[in-house]
């Protein structure tokens, strides 16, 4: 089947056609859940994303317009699962109306030079998932599928129903709240140990 | 010459060369110049270039679970035959 095309397998779900949606879901749920892991960050609440995603994509087909691919339709709703989850579990976050980007730089260490994978130790890894975990879903979303995902602004935006603008605008501000955090946690690892406790 | 406020607010776009030429141009003059700007540029490629790599790293831990798929589509049958009206047993 996996000559089929995704338009061709809609066409076929929208007549009943039980196999065609289940292809589908074969062609999608690894996607699916792999973006829903990045989003939400535990596998238990993935595992409901991914339900629900197909539950509603099963659920919609036959209202499904075709405006826009079905992969774009499914990772619409599936971001809109996830950002519902994250919502409802209501974690401190960065609100997205907090605004802590400064308007000149303020002379950071700069701790960028040096391979990336000297850099990724454990503890930094746990710090990165921390930084991600502050930022309001809003703004998780942009920087996981610009960033991480590596999709275009257009598509970003097609996904999330926003304009290129806004991508851009979040994206912005979700790559300085990220970076800030890990300034942070560089410039605490570079203090010498007995200064922590000093007055 | 861009001011440090403009370059900031630009960094974004600059690094994703999603601006005009002669602007990143501009931006680059300025860079050369600004050990201050510099270092946010760097250190921001540097936080994408992270969790790209830490992404990378890690794909194997977002592989499916064992059973995943199959809980799946248990729940599609029973959705299908929820709306056939054929009262399956609730879901959990």
């Amino acid at each position: 089947m996996s000559a089929v095309t995704d338009e061709e397998l809609v066409r076929k779900s929208k007549e009943d056609d039980e196999r065609a949606f289940g292809e589908l879901v074969s062609r999608y749920e690894s996607k699916v859940y792999s973006l829903a892991l990045r989003m939400v960050r535990n596998p238990e609440d993935a595992e409901d994303v991914l339900q629900d995603t197909f539950l509603r994509a099963y659920r919609g087909i036959k209202s499904f317009q075709g405006a826009s691919t079905f992969s774009t339709w499914v990772y619409r709703i599936t971001a809109n699962s996830a950002l519902m989850k994250l919502r409802k579990k209501q974690l401190p976050t960065v609100s997205i109306d907090d605004a802590d980007e400064r308007e000149t730089p303020v002379n950071i260490a700069d701790w960028s030079p040096g391979p990336v994978e000297q850099l990724l130790s454990k503890e930094l890894q746990h710090e990165m998932d921390e930084a991600i975990g502050a930022l309001a879903p809003e703004f998780r979303q942009v920087f996981i599928l610009r960033d991480v995902e590596e999709r275009s602004n257009a598509e970003v935006a097609e996904i999330l129903d926003l304009s290129v603008a806004a991508v851009k605008s979040r994206l912005h501000r979700a790559r300085l709240k990220v970076r800030n955090r890990l300034a942070g946690y560089f410039s605490d690892s570079a203090k010498p140990k007995r200064a922590m406790g000093a007055h | 010459m861009l001011t440090c406020k403009e370059v900031l607010d630009s960094l974004s776009d600059y690094l994703d060369a999603d601006m005009k030429e002669d602007l990143i141009n501009e931006m680059r003059r300025h860079i050369g110049s600004c050990q201050d700007c510099r270092a946010e540029v760097d250190t921001v490629t540097m936080t994408i270039k992270l969790y790209k790599h830490e992404d990378n790293q890690n794909q194997g831990a977002r592989v499916m679970p064992v059973g995943c798929h199959d809980r799946l589509v248990k729940v599609l049958e029973l959705e299908k035959m929820r709306l056939k009206g054929d009262n399956p047993p609730k879901m959990v």
